[in-house]
């Protein structure tokens, strides 16, 4: 791996700019994170015109050390900052100014303490910091870096590396922070955009950039099980919630902290950011004139915007009423990997929790997840046989009426999804799910955890192993002659379909150099490709 | 004299069937941008499909007019007193819409009744066919809308659909919109519930597609009428209905292609069976 010791100004440049070219291919995903109420409805793209502004304004700053790099980052977010989200990334950015000052080159300890000087300036710039949000990211980013440095870490690459996985954590658990996520079923937005910015950050100083133009940021998945598509409860609220009123205030002699008091009452989420020159305010009001009023009596007013947030609320409730679906039954799967589970989702599973082998859900993880459909009737799919009796357990925990699929195995749940008929009833329903289990057969591909001598195979650590319905038949270490070692074992001419999932360590080329060999083997079957992302097995494969 | 049986496009009635059974058929139209064509009558299946898969544009589809239907009306009632209109589901199409807002309209005077199918293809072709069956073995109009009205009971509809692509581009697709947006490759099998498109089951392959839709016809214990039909599967179709026919080897299967209105929704490699269970 690359070895950085310091970071010069331009290698500081250079890493925003392309943190911000990370960040833009993941704006919509953020956006669509999005909850309401909340003042900017495109939580991704305003983060995104905020970093652009910011990185513009550093390359007007060509020949500067880190700290002046810094301070035009700040000065240009501040300028161009868009929404709740950007204004506090503006800050974060004046933090992170602060902290690098006089700084010509940085590394990993700077970097920590700036983080950490970038967490309070962005609290103290909200007058009622909520928790769950990037506020709460920033802090415990800074806190995962602030700890790898005490570690005695101080190369950038590892402080990042521990910021970068403090805010991924920190990003999951914003929907047990806030309940407004958790009922949404989403993390928080603003977070996911600043983990995508750290994230950039750090695969630029690994010297990745070249293999980012052809990947996407990851989107962070909730700690707590969240149900996939549980309508938005629409509470009948009759509070208006006004004008989101935003602009950019330039004169001289502004005093924020003294706007700050003489807008609070005005309204809610007020935030006042800036120095004596230039100062932002983001107010929702109901009435913007008293506040617009008020600011052009201190100086002139820049880029203005007024948004109508009872109109974007009505839009927003039409949305969530069209997503919500109606449930008799719901399905809830335990299913780890990014892939298996859209592959759940998009079969009408109504839940997922996360889980699966070696990190396998508690009773309260499925619990949480029975109470949280919108159905008394559940069907819950371990797809583990370790995860069966767990599952069990919930039965008697809940009021609803629960039957428990068997399926040991990823395939097995698939197929159990697949038998589900909408028109049979519950009980019919469970037979035929627990019927269409035996319908598939499952290959698993992983790596065994110690040498061994098991079944007449001798196996040594790390090598692949094959399994066929959690039975151990074949080990060595090409994968593609495990697979079709196996695969010869079987009566091929009773199956019709292959479903290859390969592994989130898996590279996309060796799992279409694999469906490739079982084609050429097998002409007449039909073979499916498709990430599942899930960790330990490189392979599941489904026969049907 | 005999009741006649009007019926429109969307009942896959063929031009053979309405022929044989003396079924009149209001066409709906096809568009392709500002082409337009009566739906089997100024475009054949064959061309309708090839068009379907090939064009970029995308075909729309219109319902007849109210004024359609009082031409049909007025050209019938100088033969008989009594017409008895069977339409697709009226929350499907505004074919039965205009069929009941053209009875004012007609200059000839006679009994018209308008009956709503609640449903669609050879789910209501069977119906039309065993009205029109009945009504020329000399059954009267009351006895005629009662039993069409226990016949939309007793008409099951199944459909295999390849893709749902079409019916979802179409806005038909009903309940069944869930079954979108699947990340494996699934074949959809939906029926008609309460006058609108919803899920029945969900297979992997064409081969466990069939299976299901034979294995309806063989739920059934007494069958009056059986139907299977296709939009551009021919041979698969026909490899179906021989494997139905082993179930009712006495019986006529009534074969037709999906109609081009229909087709629109269906798309490509949609294959469907409808039972008419016996009273």
């Amino acid at each position: 791996m690359k070895q950085v010791d310091l970071i010069n100004g331009r290698e500081f440049r250079e890493m925003l700019s392309t943190a911000t070219s990370w960040l833009e291919k993941s704006a919509s995903d953020v956006d669509a994170l999005n909850v309401f109420p909340v003042p900017d409805g495109d939580t991704g793209t305003n983060m995104l015109l905020t970093m652009r502004s910011s990185v513009d304004e550093a390359y007007m700053h060509n020949n500067s050390g880190v700290a002046e790099a810094a301070k035009a980052i700040a000065q240009g977010a501040l300028m161009g900052a868009r929404g709740n989200s950007g204004v506090i990334l503006s800050q974060i950015w004046k933090g992170m100014a602060e902290g690098l000052a006089e700084k010509k080159t940085i590394n990993g300890v700077d970097i920590a303490l700036a983080l950490q000087k970038a967490a309070d300036v962005a609290y103290k710039g909200i007058t009622n910091p909520v928790e769950g949000t990037i506020l709460t990211v920033v802090r415990d980013a800074a806190q995962a870096g602030q700890k790898c440095v005490e570690d005695g870490s101080t190369d950038p690459i590892s402080v990042m590396e521990a910021v970068v996985e403090g805010a991924a954590e920190s990003v999951a658990n914003t929907p047990t922070l806030l309940p407004v996520l958790k009922e949404a079923g989403v993390v928080d937005a603003g977070g996911q955009g600043l983990y995508t910015i750290l994230e950039g950050s750090l695969r630029y100083l690994r010297g990745e950039a070249e293999q980012m133009q052809f990947r996407k940021p990851q989107m962070i998945a909730s700690s707590i099980p969240l149900p996939v598509r549980i309508p938005q409860i629409s509470q009948v609220d009759e509070v208006p919630f006004g004008y989101c009123t935003e602009f950019m205030l330039k004169g001289e002699g502004f005093n924020p902290d003294k706007i700050r008091i003489r807008l609070k009452k005005e309204g809610e989420s007020l935030i006042v950011v800036g120095d004596e020159n230039t100062t932002r305010i983001h107010i929702h009001t109901i009435d913007p004139g008293k506040v617009i009023k008020y600011a052009t009596s201190l100086g002139t007013l820049h880029q203005v915007s007024i948004r109508n947030m009872d109109e974007q609320y009505q839009d927003f409730l039409e949305v969530q009423k069209s997503r919500a679906v109606e449930v008799d039954t719901a399905t809830i799967a335990v299913v780890s990997g990014d892939g298996l589970a859209e592959v759940f989702a998009s079969l009408g599973t109504t839940a997922i929790v996360p889980g699966g082998q070696t990190m396998n859900p508690s009773t309260k993880d499925i619990l949480q997840a029975v109470n949280a459909v919108v159905s008394d009737k559940v069907l819950i799919l371990p797809n583990n046989k370790n995860i069966i009796l767990t599952a069990e357990q919930v039965k008697t925990l809940s009021d609803k009426s629960i039957e428990v699929i068997p399926t040991q195995t990823i395939p097995q749940g698939v197929a159990a999804l697949l038998a589900f008929d909408y028109e049979a009833d519950f009980s019919t329903n469970a037979e035929l799910m627990k019927e269409a289990i035996s319908m598939v057969k499952t290959i698993e591909i992983t790596r065994a955890v110690r040498s061994a001598q098991l079944d007449g195979l001798s196996i040594k650590k790390k090598q692949a192993i094959g399994l066929l319905d959690g039975e151990l038949l074949a080990a060595g270490s090409n994968t593609i002659d495990i697979l079709s070692k196996m695969l010869a074992k079987m009566d091929m001419n009773q199956n019709e379909i292959v479903t290859v999932y390969y592994g989130a360590d898996t590279k996309s080329d060796e799992a279409s150099q694999v469906s490739e060999s079982i084609r050429e083997q097998y002409p007449q079957l039909q073979v499916e490709v498709v990430k599942g992302g899930q960790p330990y097995y490189d392979y599941i494969v489904s026969i049907e | 004299m005999a009741v006649k049986i009007i019926t429109d496009s969307l009942s896959d009635i063929t031009s053979d069937l309405a022929e044989e059974f003396g079924i009149t058929v209001v066409p709906l139209t096809v568009l392709f941008g500002h082409e337009q064509y009566l739906d089997r009558v100024t475009i054949t299946t064959d061309e309708f499909y090839k068009r379907l898969i090939n064009d970029s544009v995308w075909p729309t589809t219109t319902q007849p007019t109210p004024k359609a239907f009082a031409e049909v009306y007025d050209g019938l009632l100088g033969e008989t007193d009594e017409i008895l209109v069977i339409d697709a589901s009226s929350k499907l199409s505004g074919t039965y819409q205009s069929a009941v807002g053209a009875k004012e309209m007609t200059e000839k005077k006679g009994r018209i009744e308008v009956i709503d199918s609640e449903t669609v293809a050879m789910g209501l072709g069977l119906i039309v066919i065993s009205a029109a069956m009945k009504a020329r073995e000399g059954a009267g109009m009351d006895d005629l809308i009662k039993y069409v009205k226990s016949a939309i009971n007793r008409s099951h509809f199944v459909v295999y659909f390849d893709t749902l692509t079409y019916l979802a581009k179409g806005g038909r697709i009903g309940k069944a919109k869930e079954f979108m947006g699947s990340v494996l490759s699934i074949k959809q099998i939906l029926t008609v519930k309460d006058g609108e498109m919803a899920p029945l089951a969900r297979k992997r392959s064409l081969v466990a597609g069939m299976d299901y839709l034979y294995n309806h016809v063989g739920s059934f214990r007494k069958i009056e009428a059986l139907a299977v039909e296709h939009t551009t599967t021919q041979d698969e179709a026909d490899k179906l209905a021989n494997r139905v026919k082993s179930l009712e080897p006495d019986m006529r299967i009534y074969r037709s292609t999906v109609s081009p209105v229909l087709g629109v929704h269906g798309g490509p490699g949609a294959i469907a069976v409808t039972v008419l269970e016996a009273e």
